[in-house]
């Protein structure tokens, strides 16, 4: 059912646990819906002046999928700028990870949502334009959250 | 000196051969070393001149060990593929020649000491603890079975002709045995291909039979997916479902039970042993009740039979389902008790097998290995109901004492006797699946995310489960060939995976 990519970093995730005091936090899913995922930034400015994930971590609550996944997002988003780290889409997780089933498809998209979510909040935080585009793209994870928990 | 790539790649291919009982493709092994196949063939052309493998030529060809892999040494294995020396060339005549002819000899010495099996992994350790799910056959049923595969047992049952009566007398004699197991007439067993059939033909045979009676069901809200979504399809035809709820423990609602069944009710359709949480039903008492309303009342007795002793002469039941493949028995085969004078139609229309209600040439081999599980399993009864109860209970007793934050689901005494289902706050269920597995472990979980349609399990739900609590359960369902053995291996593995998946889990005590 899965790929041995996803075997792997079900068995060996990476950059698995909590942070101390991190930047940011970007959680989505919830409990009755079985998958919870959080990611911790620690973001910094590099020697351009521009805002990078120095360090990132995650902890999640949820099938096979949905660690790999997790995993393969910290791997994915680690020492990028934030411009970057956003241009980070659910099917380049799928790639990283030689492919998923279909149901678990989802599983991805929570990932990526995660990033986003951490990233908006440090935009909010830090008083950082945000885009008409990522401003939407916030809104449908919180709608979508929110129908989730009804 | 360093081993060639030939050597190491000769030496990974041979560990492919160590304990096959046939030849293996070099196609095969090419795959699973990722080695390319052309390279192999030239590393096994020398392997076999060394006398190590020896190759089949044919379509099921390929290469084997021509040895004992206990009797193949390191040595002569890398001489045939390269030359593992550290003398001098024989035109050198320096002084240090002499040191390192004996270094030569010396480790020639140690590589030979050394032998093929040595080599091969570690066996994976394979522990089944989902007997619920399907139980291997026992091997006494399979050699009951094997000789009703022979010619001598062609014929179809509906045949006039010799072959076609003795066919009929395996079974009418198989008919016979359950009849007397369930202490019910031989005319009231029908035999199906599987427990959903039969509780397939129940549901849709009583409803479609007595429509003109009313068309009201009544099932419970812990029933088997194949009842459940046999009255769901039932319900689209016209016909009314009630559910009765359970209580935490998993037993039927008694009162409202007798409170639901209505002028117009023609059935009740209630599991006895339940697949998930292991909760026998009191079928005597809710016999009783559908028998004073004179409504039929169906059982779904596929986890319990042979678990529970059932004497169906003393049961107020007029249906009740049995499935071979849960009893040791082959896949294939499972009967529907259906008490005579019951008005019900068939769901396979045909040639008129099984009295008229079950059209279709029986599985002859299967219905022998069916009735042979089900004797080997009363027979049995008094030796392994409390070898299982015991071993179910000091099981329970021990994940609940090493694992905090767990809890048994079900009823902690009137449970099948094989049965344990628990609950680990934080964690998901699938995921613990595959990291059991992982460790050689087999066993079952109500997670949604192991389930097709995403949703978690509906009995852990109906005995009040929070979805999260569902989600992170898992059923471990033993069996005849358990061994406390194997238990204690489960009691060994299962802290450490339900420890690192909640240190991976966001929510921490």
């Amino acid at each position: 059912m899965y790929s041995q990519k996803v075997f792997e970093h079900f068995r060996n995730p990476h950059n698995f646990g909590s942070m101390d005091n991190p930047t940011v936090v970007g959680q989505v899913g919830n409990l009755a819906c079985g998958d919870v995922m959080k990611l911790y930034l620690k973001i910094e400015k590099n020697k351009q002046g521009e805002y990078y994930i120095q360090n990132i971590k995650f902890e999640t609550l949820g099938c096979a999928a949905a660690i790999a996944t997790s995993s393969v997002v910290t791997d994915l988003a680690k020492g990028k700028i934030l411009t970057d780290a956003m241009e980070i889409k659910n099917e380049d997780v799928v790639k990283a990870l030689d492919d998923l089933p279909a149901v678990k498809i989802h599983c991805s998209l929570l990932a990526v949502d995660a990033l986003t979510e951490a990233i908006y909040s440090f935009y909010q935080k830090n008083n950082q334009p945000i885009s008409a585009e990522f401003e939407q793209k916030h809104n449908r994870i919180i709608t979508c959250q929110t129908r989730l928990k009804h | 000196m360093k081993l060639s790539t030939k050597s190491r790649y000769g030496l990974r291919a041979l560990t492919n051969l160590i304990g096959q009982d046939c030849s293996c493709s070099v196609n095969q092994i090419s795959q699973n070393e990722h080695i390319s196949a052309d390279y192999l063939e030239k590393i096994f052309s020398k392997l076999k001149k060394a006398g190590i493998l020896k190759v089949e030529r044919g379509v099921n060809g390929g290469y084997s060990l021509n040895r004992d892999p206990q009797k193949i040494n390191l040595k002569e294995i890398i001489t045939a593929l390269e030359k593992p020396e550290f003398v001098c060339p024989d035109f050198c005549s320096c002084q240090s020649k002499s040191i390192w002819q004996q270094v030569n000899t010396s480790f020639n010495h140690i590589l030979s000491s050394f032998t093929l099996d040595q080599l091969s992994p570690p066996q994976k350790k394979s522990v089944y603890f989902d007997y619920a799910a399907s139980t291997p056959i026992d091997p006494n049923v399979l050699s009951a079975m094997l000789p009703y595969f022979s010619q001598s047992f062609t014929g179809n049952t509906m045949s006039l002709h010799n072959l076609g009566t003795t066919a009929s007398q395996v079974v009418e004699s198989c008919r016979q045995s359950f009849a007397s197991l369930l202490k019910v007439k031989p005319q009231e067993i029908i035999f199906t291909a599987s427990a959903t059939e039969s509780n397939n033909t129940a549901l849709k045979g009583i409803a479609f039979a007595n429509k003109n009676k009313g068309k009201h069901i009544i099932i419970s809200s812990i029933e088997h997916d194949c009842v459940l979504n046999s009255a769901k399809w039932l319900k689209s035809q016209g016909f009314e479902i009630t559910q009765i709820p359970v209580d935490k423990y998993g037993h039927l609602n008694l009162d409202m039970l007798k409170k639901s069944i209505r002028k117009d009710t023609i059935l009740v359709s209630i599991i006895h042993g339940n697949n998930e949480i292991g909760t026998i039903q009191n079928i005597d008492k809710i016999g009783q009740i559908c028998h004073n309303r004179k409504v039929y009342f169906h059982t779904d007795a596929s986890q319990s039979f042979t678990k529970v002793p059932i004497d169906l002469s003393k049961l107020n039941i007029d249906l009740l389902t049995a499935s071979s493949h849960k009893i040791y028995g082959p896949k294939g085969a499972a009967l529907l008790y259906i008490k005579s004078g019951t008005n019900i139609t068939p769901l396979l229309h045909g040639g008129g097998h099984e009295f008229g209600l079950r059209s279709s040439t029986l599985n002859l081999p299967a219905v022998v290995g069916f009735t042979e599980a089900a004797k080997i399993a009363t027979t049995n009864f008094d030796k392994e109901n409390p070898y299982l109860i015991n071993l179910r209970d000091y099981l329970i007793k021990n994940i609940l004492k090493s694992i905090p934050d767990s809890f048994l689901n079900g009823d902690p005494k009137n449970r099948l006797s094989n049965n344990v289902n628990i609950s680990f706050a934080r964690v998901e269920g699938e995921s613990l699946l595959l990291e059991l597995d992982y460790h050689g472990i087999s066993a079952s979980t109500g997670s949604a995310c192991s389930s097709l349609s995403l949703e978690p399990s509906h009995v852990l739900l109906a005995i009040g489960l929070k979805p999260e609590q569902a989600h992170g359960s898992l059923r471990f369902s033993l069996g005849r060939f358990t061994t406390k053995t194997e238990v204690d291996y489960l009691l060994k593995v299962l802290p450490q995976v339900i420890n690192k998946f909640r240190q991976i889990s966001p929510f921490k005590s």
